[in-house]
């Protein structure tokens, strides 16, 4: 922390790793990340894995957090890229449409474009770095809740917002994967609450649900801060209803279990640091025009492999990282100390 | 004539009234939802909006001063998140020290805001806007893009599970708080002072009373507050993240408002400020038990705050006119 | 002092040079001339193009900034400006979608930010025991909560033809529009607060109401059209986010109001009442739009940068009053 303050109060700029390697293809590329927040893990880890492959290709890795959660605070973040005129810049985005008039103007600069995590309109990018296919999550997602129900039951969400984008297209594909198949026929999805993000009002929609739902034998929280809200409140009660849903491993340790003095018996998430990753592999291809974004294109992300550029559903393309990462009692503690 | 006089002296007082209000709230929300009113529902209530509760009475002194503070939820951040990193990498883990690490930054951060605003005569709302992005900024660089979760947090979180004669520990501080400040303000001459530079400084100063010691000492007992927030709220929902609480000094002012404490200083009670927050906090329970769409619930809260307090101004201006007629008579 | 009207600087016959340089406004131009070099010294890319097309979402929270001066001179404050903004611009993005024309595109805009406005002037006028800061909290509440409704589920709205945004977005050069526009309503404001029988008015009601009341004073009147003002600028700001942004979404416009407040009160306006001029104001927004563009450039961490500003904000407000005093109790030294 101490060298972070210095460096930043030195207003010292970023120093260019030493490039060594023969076949480093950044290179000379300046590629910047653009997280959603400050001071936030998740956020963190996806950065730390930007950063290390982008220097150990040869080039110059800028992260930058925006000064609060909002679209808003991403325009300024993205308009000071352009005038440091990187090469390439990664983001994850705040919201689907706000940034694209800046993200155009980034373009028309000549900056190579791609989003990671949450993406932004088909115009305002090249490309997306998905971390697992919106069906994938909401396939995992609902098997999960199939397989604690033991098959049939009252089940709710708990949500982050109403406007998350990501939250609610795998509400959806979770919706439409339970009318789809008769086998969750037996599931009654109960109501679909809110706790924007925070724990006291994620406590407050928590509570509620097991008030109004006697029956409820399932939450499933698709975010991170309403996951281990909710965890709580359930593990405290010793209440018989299960959770399952989307978390980080460090946040959720304790309430990982198979036993009936833990809440969750397991949840799903993804590895930031390949998320991360795999975005510094795309934005070093997309800068050295390797690719550009067209379906069908293919590159080699590094020790991850190749990928393939394929056709988003939101008339875009995208790049799938891979399959949702279960987390249950038999590898949690491993993981909680890594993100 | 009893009980016209019992009549006069519900419409006369302000505490009367908002009692009134808090029990067809009440009423109102139990006939959708019987269960509202069980004890587990209020107990849950309670530990829930704890914090909101307790900053009230540091806000309802600082506002009885004629001032206000709204880098609040910044040092509570701030405290929460220092005593969530010591937690993290075992630099201690007694919860009683932890309390009392968190409680000392916070009288740290309230004395500095109260030194700025007494001594260089900053006004208020300046000097704590600008704490607020300092102390927000300073959880930030504690925090070093780290949270620490429930597992980090080991045996402090134990704090707000555990109970005593049935009652959990977060209630019985918020109640202790309740009741030593019941007495401060209103039997101890320090808590006199406080009203008396509120009502009128000039007077006060005139009196013999030091008026810059008295703002300093609020602003420190706002900032303590803060700090014994920060703690509670790290321990209740078992996680220390810098944003915690981000934009809830406007839910502390709002609850002192409507309790009836006057923005420009010297008017209202402790019991104002527990019936202000306890409205919120029904307000903030029972919206999603009622079943309203999570999307109208913002509209809505805001209505209510509105209506809350031109109620509170309209019944004011009528008993007002009500006192004159007796004195004509 | 800035004396009891505020403008005894201006009003009383001066040696101007010296008062000129010393009075704050002269210390504001030294400052952004001084913030300007620092930023050219530790980023090498702190030139007049790049800045001027990092400037125009800074420069849409100057429109809220004049009238917001206006309201802190009363000794009152508005923090509902940002949730104005907020719900005029989904409301302009999505009559905009409708396919109207664009002018009325624009009038809808400000009309919307006008009704806002007027709803708290009218709260305000008409329970005047109320206190500025918890209505216009309530209302701040409210606007943006009608505008998570009409954003419904996915909250955020964009623009199916954004060519009327892109052209208000345009420049002559590398000057954008925005920046002249804000230029003209900037001079216009402080004409308005600095050399008229409505300004002193206004002054008058920041040092004393009850006194402007009776000496007759339409309080009334002056109270609902700033608030009405304040609401129609937070429209022309929003059709500006609008324009930086293509659409539109539940957190747009969030934390303007401190923004603004800030610049203003970093520039001299006092928010107890009747203190401060509108020039200060518009310097002290250009020093803090040059130093967040200066720092942003060299990826200062943006806690960090909140930090320097808030303590900038401090010691603005805390160091001339600090110096007041000391030079007081010298002179009482003397005196004995």
């Amino acid at each position: 922390m101490n060298k972070k303050l210095v460096s930043a109060l030195l207003c010292a700029a970023m120093v260019v790793a030493p490039a060594t390697t023969a076949f480093a293809s950044a290179e000379g590329k300046v590629c910047a990340i653009v997280t959603k927040s400050a001071g936030n893990p998740f956020n963190e880890k996806e950065a730390e894995g930007f950063q290390e492959v982008i220097e150990a290709e040869g080039g110059e890795a800028i992260v930058k957090h925006p000064e609060s959660a909002t679209a808003d605070a991403q325009v300024s973040v993205i308009q000071s890229l352009i005038s440091q005129g990187v090469d390439s810049i990664c983001i994850a985005a705040n919201d689907v449409n706000a940034l694209q008039a800046s993200l155009e103007d980034a373009m028309a600069e000549g900056i190579k474009v791609c989003t990671v995590d949450s993406t932004v309109n088909p115009d305002s990018r090249m490309t997306h770095v998905n971390q697992a296919g919106v069906q994938e999550i909401g396939q995992a997602l609902m098997d999960a809740v199939l397989d604690i129900t033991g098959g049939e039951g009252q089940w709710a969400i708990l949500s982050a917002t109403s406007q998350a984008a990501n939250q609610n297209a795998w509400i959806e594909a979770m919706q439409s994967i339970m009318e789809s198949d008769e086998k969750y026929a037996g599931l009654e999805l109960v109501e679909v609450a809110y706790g924007d993000d925070e724990p006291q009002k994620s406590t407050d929609q928590t509570q509620a649900l097991l008030q109004k739902y006697p029956d409820l034998k399932v939450v499933c929280a698709p975010t991170t801060v309403g996951i281990a809200a909710a965890a709580k409140v359930l593990q405290d009660q010793g209440s018989s209803v299960k959770l399952t849903g989307l978390g980080l491993p460090s946040e959720m340790a304790e309430y990982i279990g198979d036993d009936d003095a833990h809440s969750c018996p397991y949840m799903f998430l993804w590895n930031p640091i390949d998320l991360g990753r795999l975005g510094a592999y795309a934005s070093i291809a997309l800068a050295n025009e390797e690719i550009t974004g067209a379906a069908g294109e293919k590159f080699t992300a590094g020790d991850l492999g190749e990928y393939e550029i394929v056709e988003a559903s939101d008339g875009g393309t995208e790049m799938i990282l891979g399959a949702p990462f279960k987390f249950d009692p038999s590898n949690i503690d491993e993981w909680k100390e890594v993100y | 004539m009893e009980k016209k006089s019992i009549m006069k002296k519900i419409t006369g007082s302000r505490e009367a009234l908002l009692l009134v209000v808090l029990i067809l709230l009440c009423a109102a929300v139990s006939l959708r939802s019987p269960s509202f009113l069980s004890v587990q529902s209020i107990m849950e209530m309670l530990k829930n909006n704890a914090v909101t509760m307790i900053m009230s009475l540091g806000m309802l002194c600082v506002m009885l001063v004629g001032g206000i503070d709204i880098s609040i939820m910044s040092t509570l951040a701030f405290a929460g998140m220092s005593v969530g990193m010591l937690l993290k990498y075992g630099h201690v883990s007694s919860t009683l020290l932890c309390f009392l690490i968190a409680m000392g930054i916070g009288i740290i951060c309230g004395f500095l805001v109260g030194l700025v605003i007494s001594r260089a005569a900053v006004p208020p709302i300046i000097a704590t806007m600008g704490f607020m992005y300092i102390y927000r900024a300073l959880a930030y660089l504690v925090g070093n893009s780290e949270w620490a979760g429930a597992d980090a947090l080991g045996s402090f979180k134990d704090f707000a599970l555990g109970s005593i004669l049935g009652l959990n520990n977060v209630i019985w501080v918020t109640i202790i708080c309740y009741v030593i400040f019941f007495f401060f303000m209103k039997w101890t001459r320090t808590g006199r002072k406080i009203y008396a530079v509120g009502s009128n400084p000039s007077a006060a100063e005139v009196s013999g009373i030091n008026v810059k010691n008295i703002k300093l000492l609020v602003y420190s007992i706002m900032g303590f507050l803060g700090g014994l927030g920060g703690a509670l709220a790290v321990s209740i929902y078992a996680s220390a993240q810098p944003n915690m609480q981000y934009g809830k000094e406007m839910d502390v002012i709002a609850a002192c408002v409507i309790g009836g404490v006057s923005m420009s200083g010297g008017r209202g009670t402790v019991i104002g400020a527990l019936l202000g927050s306890l409205i919120l906090s029904v307000i903030a329970k029972a919206l999603p038990i009622i079943g309203f769409e999570s999307i109208y619930q913002n509209t809505i809260k805001g209505v209510i705050i509105l209506v809350v307090v031109v109620v509170n101004v309209v019944m004011q201006r009528a008993s007002d006119k009500n006192n004159l007629k007796g004195r004509e008579m | 002092m800035a004396g009891k009207s505020g403008r005894s600087i201006s009003a009383t016959p001066e040696n101007t040079l010296k008062k000129t340089i010393f009075s704050w406004e002269g210390v504001l131009v030294i400052l952004f001339i001084a913030v300007n070099i620092f930023c050219m010294t530790i980023s090498d890319v702190y030139n007049l193009k790049n800045v001027l097309r990092e400037m125009p979402k800074y420069l849409a929270e100057i429109f809220l900034l004049l009238p917001m001066a206006f309201i802190l001179v009363l000794g009152e404050i508005d923090i509902s400006v940002g949730s104005i903004v907020c719900l005029s611009a989904t409301v302009s993005c999505m009559v905009c979608n409708k396919g109207i024309p664009f002018i009325c595109v624009i009038l809808v805009g400000i009309l919307v930010g006008t009704a806002c406005g007027m709803v708290n002037g009218a709260i305000l006028t008409k329970f005047d025991e109320l206190p500025p800061m918890i209505v216009t909290l309530a209302t701040q509440i409210i606007f943006r909560g009608i505008a998570e409704i009409a954003l419904g589920s996915g909250g955020s709205v964009s623009l199916s033809n954004a060519d009327g945004f892109r052209a208000i977005a345009g420049r002559v050069g590398i000057v954008p529009y925005i920046f002249f526009l804000v230029i003209i309503f900037a001079v216009i404001a402080a004409v308005i607060l600095g050399k008229t029988t409505f300004g002193r008015r206004v002054y008058a009601m920041g040092t004393n109401r009850l006194t402007a009341y009776y000496s007759g004073v339409h309080v009334k009147k002056i109270r609902f059209l700033i608030y009405t003002v304040m609401g129609a600028l937070a429209g022309i700001c929003a059709l500006f986010m609008v324009s930086s942004s293509y659409g539109a979404n539940t957190t747009t416009g969030s934390g303007f109001e401190m923004d603004a407040i800030a610049m203003a009160v970093f520039g001299g306006i006092s928010s107890t009442g009747g203190k401060g001029n509108l020039a200060g104001g518009i310097i002290s927004a250009f020093i803090i739009v040059c130093l967040r563009i200066g720092l942003g450039q060299v990826n200062m961490n943006p806690q960090l940068i909140l930090l320097i500003l808030g303590v900038l904000l401090i010691c603005a407000v805390a160091l001339p009053n600090v110096i007041a005093e000391i030079k007081n109790a010298r002179k009482v030294a003397s005196r004995k």
